[in-house]
């Protein structure tokens, strides 16, 4: 049978309340508290129980956390489990930490769960597994169950539904599934037409979420000493491509050397971005990357000096995530070059 | 208008000696039809196939898609395109079902083409996979385009819409069996009944941004980058007045299959006279530039006004940069007071984690989602390939890659594929038959 660790509190862990929230972790063989009710049905067996104060995990995070990875280390453990936590918002957050730790250190599946209201919710459901629990400890008996359904499922390697099917905070994740009854797109439109014709209720299948958007940079100060570079997401290469970026989707950038030329030529530049019509940015790729126009106003003192190097990759389906990634990788070449201000061209 | 689509089932496609259907068995003779195909000069080499649901068969790379029809008055099925130009959307056509050509590149491919397979787990990505299918394996002289990621491919797809009216002319005699009818009268002074009823445009953004003539849809023949919105009778779009083109990943594509079948229309006729009054299509597009995505939401919003739309619908062919049109058209629908659905598909990345639109709104409150672009998907090989498989991987197309450090190449020794939706040919399925959708895990 594969085995699990609960983790838990003081309180639940029946050592005392608040007077001993202060308490450093500690391990016990076995199942204390709720890993009873959490034992009748999980397909593990809950070989430990680890209880630690909620302020000592609060105030001494750093600590806490080593000692428990400690005692786990060399364990055979195939899930870790913690809470629920309900409301009390120093348990969410240990619960959290602790889960977030474990599965990093270990890679194993973790399972919790808070009251929406908890602020270990927001703080960790883009980390794991959160089930919506219930507000107060008289809930524990459903709370329980529900992270078991779910522990069950990654015990067993069966596919975790969606966050609405199984009741756990979203985290983050929008993923394509087939509809159980198949009702197509046509039909799922006009039932929405109609409701918000009507004035009804209804549910979108696209919740907007928050818009991150990037505050507009303050103007540069003195143009005349500014150190400019020019990054692009046109797709603009050496003709080889070197560095195999790749023409839609981009996971991959570039940065080419450019403080020997005075303007791109086609032909030795090119491209491979297949988003648009690459005539004319592989007949003159300055139409995309201006280094011909940079060069010459570099030269007439309109501003301070170019970066040798140009940057580049491709946009057209490259997602959000992919393109903060090759930016964090882009930056620390530009601020070791003390670059003031940066060109970013689209296409 | 009055738009009869008379209705012959196809049960088995066979090559024989005549081309006949009978007790729904499609004959089809084989060279006959080679033969007519060859009469485009530009086409070099061309083999035709069978493709029915469970056979062991994966297809790559695919260009489009196209129902066989036939007009028994002796109109062409594909007005100011294969055929000369005359009003669609009003008569009789013969249509016949379960059934659609497609046309497969016998060796090159590019971003806009991609990959159906006929069993297995890959059956249910796209919605050729359930059809009985004549494939036309072909290939062209259109060297200059050969290498390039963007293809016309004019001559195949040309290619696929003669050969739907070729096979489709086996009905020209023949009784359907059954029909359907699909007639709405002018947009006002309509039956007091139906005019209590909340009324309502359809407003399709076919894909129209490529400035060179060539890639995008044709309207009656007419490339849609050169045309502003404008109110059409939505019998003409289920009757050939559009055409699907070729620039799109192809997951996005409406193929003219599925403009023949909008079922987004259909759904909306069905609708008509019990919850809501169909006026009819805004027709628009999509377009690079801001200025021509502002004019074409400001013209979507006038018309629909103009009509008196209470609502509307705003389907997309595309991700990207053409939601940007799409975000568009809903925002200025509804601060012109027109309660609004959209449908589209999503580009949330490979892990789910990025911005499902390039660009939000919080008017856009109704939304239908047909699924995630960037959806990585694993096959196993399959027993025959009809085209070349190497192209996903080698040709650009848009879920396709060469190599890969971690995943490795998308086409594998074995004949097993790793690739991204973005190649499942009219994947997502925006025109409406999408079983798919976008959930939250």
């Amino acid at each position: 049978m594969k085995k699990a660790v609960l983790y838990i509190n003081q309180f639940f862990g029946q050592i005392g309340g608040e007077e001993q929230a202060g308490i450093a972790p500690e391990i016990h063989e076995g199942q204390v508290g709720p890993a009873m009710q959490f034992a009748k049905d999980l397909d593990a067996e809950i070989t430990h129980t680890i209880i630690c104060g909620d302020n000592y995990m609060g105030t001494n995070t750093e600590a806490a956390v080593s000692e428990i990875l400690g005692m786990l280390e060399g364990k055979e453990i195939d899930l870790f489990l913690a809470g629920p936590a309900f409301q009390a918002g120093r348990y969410g957050v240990a619960c959290g930490t602790i889960c977030k730790a474990v599965k990093e250190k270990f890679n194993i599946p973790v399972v919790t769960s808070m009251n929406v209201e908890n602020p270990g919710v927001e703080m960790f459901k883009k980390d794991m597994y959160i089930m919506q629990g219930g507000n107060i400890a008289a809930k524990m008996r459903k709370d329980v169950t529900a992270m078991v359904k779910v522990a069950n499922k990654l015990l067993n390697g069966e596919p975790v539904g969606s966050a609405d099917e199984e009741g756990y905070f979203a985290r983050g994740i929008r993923r394509q599934t087939w509809l159980a009854d198949g009702k197509p797109a046509s039909e799922r439109m006009i039932d929405m037409l109609v409701k918000k014709l009507n004035g009804e209720p209804f549910q979108t299948e696209l919740p907007i979420p928050k818009i991150d958007r990037v505050p507009i940079a303050p103007a540069v100060k003195d143009l005349k000493k500014a150190r400019i570079a020019l990054v692009t997401t046109g797709g603009i290469v050496p003709v080889d491509n070197p560095d195999h970026i790749q023409s839609a989707s981009a996971t991959r950038w570039g940065r080419y050397d450019i403080s020997n030329v005075d303007a791109l030529k086609g032909g030795e530049y090119k491209t491979i971005h297949a988003g648009f019509d690459p005539a004319a940015a592989d007949a003159d790729p300055n139409v995309i990357t201006p280094i011909d126009a940079l060069k010459v106003l570099e030269k007439e003192g309109f501003y301070g000096s170019l970066h040798p190097y140009f940057y580049s990759t491709v946009g057209t389906g490259t997602t959000e995530a992919e393109a903060q990634r090759m930016a964090r990788e882009m930056v620390p070449y530009l601020k070791e070059d003390n670059v003031d201000a940066v060109i970013m061209v689209s296409t | 208008m009055k738009l009869e689509i008379g209705n012959f089932y196809v049960r088995d496609i066979v090559f024989g000696n005549e081309l006949s259907l009978k007790d729904g068995v499609l004959t089809v003779n084989k060279e006959e039809a080679l033969d007519f195909i060859r009469q485009d000069e530009r086409i070099t080499e061309a083999e035709l196939y069978i493709a029915k649901p469970g056979d062991k068969i994966r297809m790559c790379p695919v260009k489009e898609a196209i129902e066989p029809r036939i007009r028994p008055d002796g109109r062409g099925i594909f007005p100011g395109y294969t055929d000369d130009l005359a009003p669609a959307g009003e008569g009789v056509v013969y249509a016949l079902k379960n059934c659609s050509v497609l046309v497969v590149g016998r060796h090159w491919g590019g971003f806009q083409d991609g990959v159906i397979d006929m069993s297995g787990e890959g059956q249910k990505y796209t919605y050729f996979g359930q059809l009985n299918n004549i494939v036309l394996v072909a290939d062209t002289n259109e060297d200059f385009e050969k290498h390039e990621q963007q293809k016309k491919n004019d001559a195949l797809r040309r290619a696929g819409h003669k050969l739907a009216e070729f096979i489709g002319a086996c009905v020209k005699e023949l009784t359907p069996e059954d029909t359907e009818v699909y007639e709405l009268e002018a947009a006002i002074r309509r039956d007091p009944e139906i005019e209590k009823l909340p009324s309502v445009v359809y407003v399709m953004q076919p894909q129209s941004q490529m400035e060179e003539m060539g890639y995008n849809d044709l309207l009656y023949g007419w490339d849609t980058n050169h045309m502003v919105p404008t109110f059409m009778h939505p019998n003409e779009v289920l009757d050939g007045a559009l055409v699907s083109g070729s620039f799109m990943p192809v997951s996005s594509k409406w193929s003219t299959y599925d403009m023949q079948n909008c079922p987004n229309i259909k759904a909306l006729y069905e609708a008509h006279g019990k919850t809501i009054n169909f006026l009819g299509v805004i027709m628009s597009n999509l377009n690079v530039a801001l200025d021509q995505k502002e004019r074409a939401a400001q013209f979507v919003a006038q018309i629909a006004t103009s009509l008196g739309a209470d609502g509307a619908v705003v389907a997309e062919e595309g991700y990207g940069n053409p939601d940007a049109d799409f975000v568009g058209c809903i925002v200025a629908l509804e601060d012109a007071g027109v309660k609004t659905v959209g449908v589209t598909n999503e580009c949330t990345g490979r892990d789910g984690q990025s911005q499902p639109l390039v660009t939000l709104d919080e008017k856009c409150d109704a939304i239908v989602s047909c699924g995630n672009v960037s959806e990585l998907i694993k096959l196993p090989p399959m027993e025959t390939v009809l085209g070349e498989l190497e192209a996903l991987g080698r040709d650009g197309l848009s879920g396709g890659w060469a190599d890969d450090e971690i995943l490795g190449p998308s086409v594998r020794k074995d004949g097993s594929i790793i690739m991204e939706n973005n190649s499942m040919f009219c994947g997502d399925q925006v025109c409406g038959w999408s079983p798919k959708t976008m959930k939250e895990f």
